[in-house]
Order: C-alpha cells, then sequence, then structure tokens
C-alpha cells in the first residue's frame, strides 16, 4: 500500500486523541509524569503533521497541481487542527502551564478527527478551480485560521474560567488544579486580542483578494456577512472590558459565544447557507 | 483605564446619547444579530419570489426591505448612527487624551517615584559626580529625554511612545476611511457586464442592478475565448484575449483570465463566466426525394425553402453520453403544429408529417465562445484599502505599542549619594520588566544593584 499524507493525518488524528486523553488524565489524577508525556505526544504529532502537511503539498507538485494543501474543507479542518495545537503550544511554553491543554487539544482533535473520519469530506488532492488560483488563498486562509485557532484556545480558557468559577470550593480538588482565575481571565484577553488582529487581516486579504477574482471587495456573501459577525462580537468583548470594565464570567460567555460564530462561519455557512465559498463545502 | 462617561453632567442629552459606551455596545450587539437575517433569507429576489414564506411573513419581508437587508433604510441608520458614535465617543476622549499626552512627566516627587513598583536604588561611592552618571544612564536608555533639579540633586526622564495615545484614534477612525471608501464607490462608481461573441466588440455594459447601457468611453473586443480543463475534468484556466480600443487605436492587447483583471482609465475588468454557442450541422432526407445539409448556429431561424421548413435549436446539450445532443423545433406547411425533436448525434431520427417523412441526423457540432466579463469602476477603493491599513495599523499601536517612562534621581540623603531609578509602562508590562533590567545591567552602580 502506498502512504499518502492523508494516511499520516488519520495517524496524527489519534496522536492528537492520545495527547488530549493524557491532558485529561494529567489534570484529573495531578499526575505531573502524565503531563510531560502529553506535552511530548502533542509535540510529536504536531511533528508529524507537520510533516504530512508539507508532503501533501509536494503529492500536489507530483500530480501536477502544485498549490498549498489549505483548498478544501478537508484541508482546512485539518490546518485548524495544526494552528490550534501550535498556539496552544505556545501558550503551554510561555505560561508554563499544562491543564490549558486539557482544553485546547480536544478542539483540534476534534477537528482532525472530522476531517479523517467523516465519509462525506473527500480528503483527495484537488486541483484548483480558476477563482482559487491566487496567492491571496494563502494569505487569506493562513490568517482567518489563526485568528479562529486562537478563538478556539480563548474558548477553553473561558469554559476552564467557568468551571473554576462556578465551583463552590474553587482551590481545591480538580477545580484547584486549574490556573488561577485572574490568570485564565488575562490568557482570555490576550488570546482574544490576538485572534481579533488576525480575523481582522483575514477578512481584509479576503476582500482584496475578491476584489481582484470578482471585482467587488465586499458584496454581503452569507461567509463574508458571518465573519463580519464574529467581528462584532469579539469587537464588543474587548470594549466591554476596556471601557465598561467587564472581567472574568461576562467576557468568558462572550468568548464562547464567539466561537460559536466562528463555528458557524465556518460550518454552519457551508452546509445550510450558499455562497461564494462553496469550494470548502463537503462533497 | 478612565472610563469616558465621567463628564456626564456637562454634556447636552444628545451628546451623551451618542457618546455612550452603551450605544456601541448595543450598536455592535444589534449589527451582529440582524446581519444575520440576510445570510438566512436568500437576498435579492424578485419581490414575488417571497410569497412562498405565507402572506404574513411576506408583509415584514416588504416593509423591512428584508429581500435586500444591507441595503435598507434601517441597516444603513445602524451603519450610521455606528459612524456617529464612533465620531463622538472618539471626540469626547479627546481632553483625556491630551492630558495625558501633555502631562509633564518629569513633574513628579522623590516620594512619588519611592513608591514606584519598578524601582531600584543604589547608594553611590562619593567620588562619583552626578552627571557621571546621569550621561551613562542618558547613554543607555535612549528615547526623550528631560532633566530639571529636584530636592538635593536632579531628576532625569527618558520617555518612548507618548504617541501611541493617538493609535486609538488612528484605529476608529480607519472605519470611518473605509466607510468613506464604500461611500465614494457607491455614489461615483457602477458595476455592470459584458458578454462578447469571440470577435465581437462593444463599447458599453450593462449596468447591474438597473440594467441600464453605461457607455465606457472606449471598445473591448473579444478576439478568442479558450478554456483548458485538468485531467479529472475541473476547469483549470479560462482565457479572453481582449483588445481594448480607444479612438480607433488598439491601446492594450493582453489575455484576461480569473484572477488577473485588466484596468484601462479607471475601469477595471474582470473574467466573470462564459457560454458555449452551439453550431450544429444537420443532414434532412425527405421521403418525397429531397435533402439537404443544414448550418443551424444557435438563436436563429433556418429555412430550407423548398420544402417550406423551418427550424432552430431549442436546447443543447454538449456530452450526452459522449456525444453532442440538441433539440430542434420544427415548422412545416402540412398544417399541424410545430414540433420538438430531440437528436443525439451518430442516431437517426424520423419525423412523421402528413405531407412527407423526414429522417434527420445530426452530423456535428462547432462551438463558438461568449466570454461573461464584470466591468467595474470604484474610485473609492483606494480609500478602503488605507483605511485597512489603518485598522491594522492603529491597531498594533493600541495593544502593542507602550508608553515607557523611565527616571533617574540622582542626589543626597541623609548625607549619602544615592541613585535611583524607576519606571513604568502602559502596555507590556512584563517586557518591560525584562527592558528595565537590562537597562540596570548597563549602567554602572546599579547592575547587582539592591531592588
Amino acid at each position: 500500500m502506498n502512504i499518502d499524507s492523508s494516511h499520516i493525518l488519520s495517524i496524527t488524528t489519534f496522536v492528537y486523541m492520545a495527547a488530549a486523553i493524557l491532558y485529561i488524565s494529567y489534570w484529573v489524577f495531578k499526575a505531573k509524569r502524565l503531563g510531560i508525556v502529553a506535552t511530548t505526544v502533542t509535540v510529536i504529532g504536531f511533528l508529524m503533521q507537520t510533516f504530512a502537511l508539507g508532503y501533501r503539498w509536494y503529492e500536489s507538485y507530483k500530480l501536477g497541481y502544485g498549490h498549498a494543501p489549505l483548498s478544501n474543507l478537508y484541508e482546512s479542518l485539518v490546518f485548524f487542527a495544526w494552528v490550534t495545537i501550535a498556539v496552544y503550544l505556545v501558550i503551554e511554553w510561555r505560561t508554563k502551564s499544562r491543564i490549558i491543554g486539557a482544553f485546547a487539544t480536544p478542539f483540534a482533535t476534534f477537528a482532525i478527527a472530522y476531517a479523517s473520519f467523516n465519509p462525506n469530506v473527500n480528503s483527495q488532492i484537488e486541483p484548483l478551480v480558476p477563482a482559487l488560483q491566487s496567492n491571496w488563498l494563502l494569505a487569506h486562509v493562513i490568517t482567518c485560521f489563526l485568528g479562529y485557532a486562537s478563538f478556539a484556545v480563548a474558548c477553553g480558557l473561558a469554559i476552564m474560567y467557568l468551571i473554576k468559577s462556578k465551583s463552590p470550593n474553587p482551590d481545591e480538588g480538580i477545580t484547584g488544579a486549574l490556573p488561577s482565575l485572574k490568570m485564565l481571565d488575562d490568557l482570555m484577553h490576550q488570546t482574544i486580542i490576538f485572534g481579533f488582529l488576525w480575523l481582522s487581516i483575514g477578512i481584509i486579504t479576503g476582500s482584496i483578494w475578491a476584489n481582484r477574482a470578482w471585482g467587488s471587495y465586499w458584496s454581503w456573501d452569507p461567509k463574508e456577512t458571518w465573519s463580519l459577525i464574529t467581528w462584532f462580537i469579539y469587537a464588543t468583548a474587548l470594549h466591554a472590558r476596556f471601557v465598561k470594565g467587564w472581567r472574568g464570567k461576562r467576557i468568558a460567555i462572550l468568548s464562547i459565544i464567539g466561537f460559536c460564530s466562528v463555528i458557524f462561519t465556518y460550518f454552519g455557512v457551508n452546509y445550510l447557507l450558499a455562497g461564494l465559498h462553496s469550494y470548502a463545502a463537503p462533497q | 483605564m478612565v472610563t469616558q462617561d465621567q463628564n456626564h453632567s456637562k454634556s447636552n442629552p444628545v451628546i451623551r446619547f451618542f457618546s455612550s459606551v452603551r450605544l456601541a455596545i448595543f450598536l455592535l450587539i444589534t449589527l451582529a444579530i440582524t446581519s444575520i437575517i440576510g445570510t438566512v433569507l436568500p437576498q435579492q429576489e424578485p419581490l414575488q419570489f417571497y410569497e412562498r414564506y405565507g402572506p404574513n411573513l411576506f408583509k415584514i419581508i416588504k416593509a423591512l426591505h428584508l429581500y435586500d437587508t444591507y441595503h435598507s433604510w434601517w441597516y444603513v441608520t445602524l451603519l450610521v448612527l455606528f459612524a456617529i458614535n464612533l465620531v463622538v465617543c472618539t471626540f469626547k476622549r479627546l481632553p483625556i487624551t491630551l492630558r495625558l499626552y501633555k502631562r509633564d512627566n518629569l513633574d513628579i516627587s522623590l516620594d512619588k517615584l519611592k513608591h514606584m513598583r519598578i524601582l531600584k536604588q543604589v547608594i553611590l561611592p562619593k567620588n562619583i559626580s552626578t552627571e557621571q552618571v546621569i550621561s551613562e544612564f542618558k547613554e543607555a536608555v535612549g528615547g526623550s529625554i528631560s532633566e530639571k533639579p529636584l530636592k538635593n540633586g536632579k531628576i532625569v526622564l527618558s520617555e518612548k511612545g507618548k504617541w501611541s495615545y493617538w493609535g486609538l484614534y488612528i484605529l476608529h477612525g480607519s472605519i470611518l476611511v473605509i466607510f468613506a471608501g464604500a461611500l465614494v464607490g457607491i455614489l461615483l462608481g457602477f458595476k455592470g457586464s459584458v458578454t462578447l461573441l469571440e470577435g465581437e466588440a462593444t463599447n458599453h455594459c450593462i449596468q447591474d442592478v438597473t440594467g441600464k447601457p453605461i457607455p465606457l468611453g472606449f471598445t473591448i473586443k473579444c478576439n478568442k475565448f479558450t478554456l483548458s480543463y485538468y485531467r479529472n475534468g475541473t476547469p483549470k484556466d479560462y482565457r479572453s484575449d481582449l483588445s481594448i480600443i480607444d479612438h480607433g487605436r488598439v491601446v492594450i492587447h493582453k489575455v484576461l483570465r480569473v484572477n488577473h483583471p485588466i484596468t484601462y482609465k479607471g475601469i477595471t475588468i474582470y473574467q466573470a463566466s462564459y457560454q458555449a454557442i452551439p453550431r450544429i450541422t444537420i443532414k434532412i432526407v425527405a421521403s418525397d426525394g429531397q435533402q439537404k445539409i443544414l448550418q443551424v448556429p444557435a438563436f436563429e431561424r433556418i429555412t430550407w425553402p423548398q420544402e417550406h421548413v423551418a427550424l432552430g435549436i431549442m436546447r443543447y446539450l454538449p456530452d450526452v453520453h459522449g456525444v453532442p445532443a440538441a433539440q430542434l423545433w420544427w415548422a412545416d406547411d402540412s398544417g399541424q403544429p410545430p414540433v420538438a425533436i430531440w437528436l443525439l448525434q451518430g442516431e437517426q431520427r424520423e419525423l412523421r408529417r402528413t405531407n412527407n417523412i423526414y429522417r434527420l441526423s445530426l452530423l456535428g457540432v462547432t462551438e463558438r465562445y461568449m466570454t461573461g466579463l464584470e466591468v467595474k469602476k470604484d474610485p473609492g477603493v483606494w480609500l478602503v484599502w488605507i483605511g485597512c491599513s489603518l485598522l491594522l495599523a492603529g491597531f498594533l499601536i493600541v495593544f502593542w505599542a507602550s508608553h515607557r517612562r523611565i527616571w533617574l534621581w540622582v542626589g543626597e540623603e541623609n548625607g549619602k549619594k544615592i541613585a535611583i531609578l524607576a519606571g513604568t509602562a502602559n502596555k507590556n508590562k512584563l517586557r518591560f520588566e525584562r527592558d528595565f533590567e537590562t537597562l540596570s545591567e548597563k549602567i554602572s552602580y546599579f547592575s547587582g544593584g539592591e531592588k
């Protein structure tokens, strides 16, 4: 059997699944060693996936298509998982806290598992139709997904915040193992700012591209509109925090609503609404 | 963080309404929610289309212009309110920003300096001159320097990034610039389409919404249209070989492709679509012994005068089980009504009429292409791009550029010569602490000094 990139990516799915289970066990059982193993497994999975993405790029050249692996639903889901893991690993490295992994790696695992195992998601490498043959494709998809992945992590942090703040004795047991509320709040805010910047760049590169391909930088296409809705939600969160001094729980709720909007922008629009972004739809 | 709602009592109620952050948050949330409508309900369809939603919903859709949500009076009103709110909020903050910007940061008491969170204090050897320490500090710290005597010594201040307080105005202003760009496009621009058969030329386009012809000021000619496919049948490339002719002279001769528009005299031309226009060859054998080979182009009525037959193409399918097929209409003088008949290449069909039996066969098809071009003039688009760049620049300044101040006081206290180094930054505090540490290492007498 010929091993191709999608096989390696299916194996990566199991590696990430293992990492997620390890992180959760580390959190629940407070076993330090499990945490180290979890990080190691995540890094291995990340390297494997990086290789697979590079290999897939090479494969597309061999097929005579020659494009970055960012062109359809399968590839974008896989890329989403990759960026989410990257953003998480940076946060782990900077905060030295592994527990966030229990809330971040499941998002990546879910995305790549859905891509690999849902029969409706086509994992073939496909050629690019004329509208997609643009360098803006790269800039647009990479920046959007940096934003989406940051928002996924911010959503994970928000869930952690709510679990901890709802607990009757937040400093004991499982909830005690979570980082302090102040740190969670702070990280959540930072990640939202980071994601918001990338979402803005993603929307802008998208409109530059649309202007070149269709002659209109904004046409209220459902995908465009939903990305704007997402942008409004996070803009609300930032203003509420800066000007009204909202902290913690309220921002956490906005962060979760924001991520639901991200998911709808990403999936809901493809499945339920028609528009210019139909390339990303399942087949 | 200073809130914007401080001087409530002073302002009039209109300004108070528009400057409230509550309105800003209300508008952001309302825009987010109402924007959903146009993504769920199909937009810009003919009004009859919406009757399927039932009489009650239809009334609502019609009254609130939900068939074109984003151009409806109430949505545009929300956007205008948003813009006004942005302007008023931002201007109302101006005094606070000016105060922060103009504040004399050198005007600080020694006591306050000693209570700073980031601080280093050392006792200097007696033989060190004040100027020596200060000049070493100036060299290491950079930024804009000011100094003055304070108590029994001298205080020096280095400031950097004071301008970052203006980032907020760049960020909020950028949205207004984008709005302005969009407005210029709406008022002074147009969007239309052009369809050209190979060999055809035109000097106007058909405006998208109104359907009115708009003169272009030059002529577009399509010399040739070609398309290519990948091996699996996915379209790979659409190319229109175009000539732009101005005052009888060919000024541009170029191949237009998707993602590679051509601009001339402020008008940009995009490859949008294409259509294959067939021209079929048929052979007709009549039972009275007459026969004829006819060329039938699409959209044309072809006659065979001897037999009093007229025919034309109704539908054309380029690929039915690997061969082309065409549906023809057929009229003759048999007294019977005209009929439609499908022809498949390679199969003979019989058409029985009262006066004759005709055997028809489709001999072949040649295709001509018609290219579909999108034509656009948008003099506001560069404003939109400037706005987008300002938005990102403003965002980076607001969140990452910090105003940092570092003070050095050298003087005598209780008979000892001491130096105090203190600093503060309004953003990126962790990084500032590291920078502060590096700075203190650079100045002798501070390196390794007590905190």
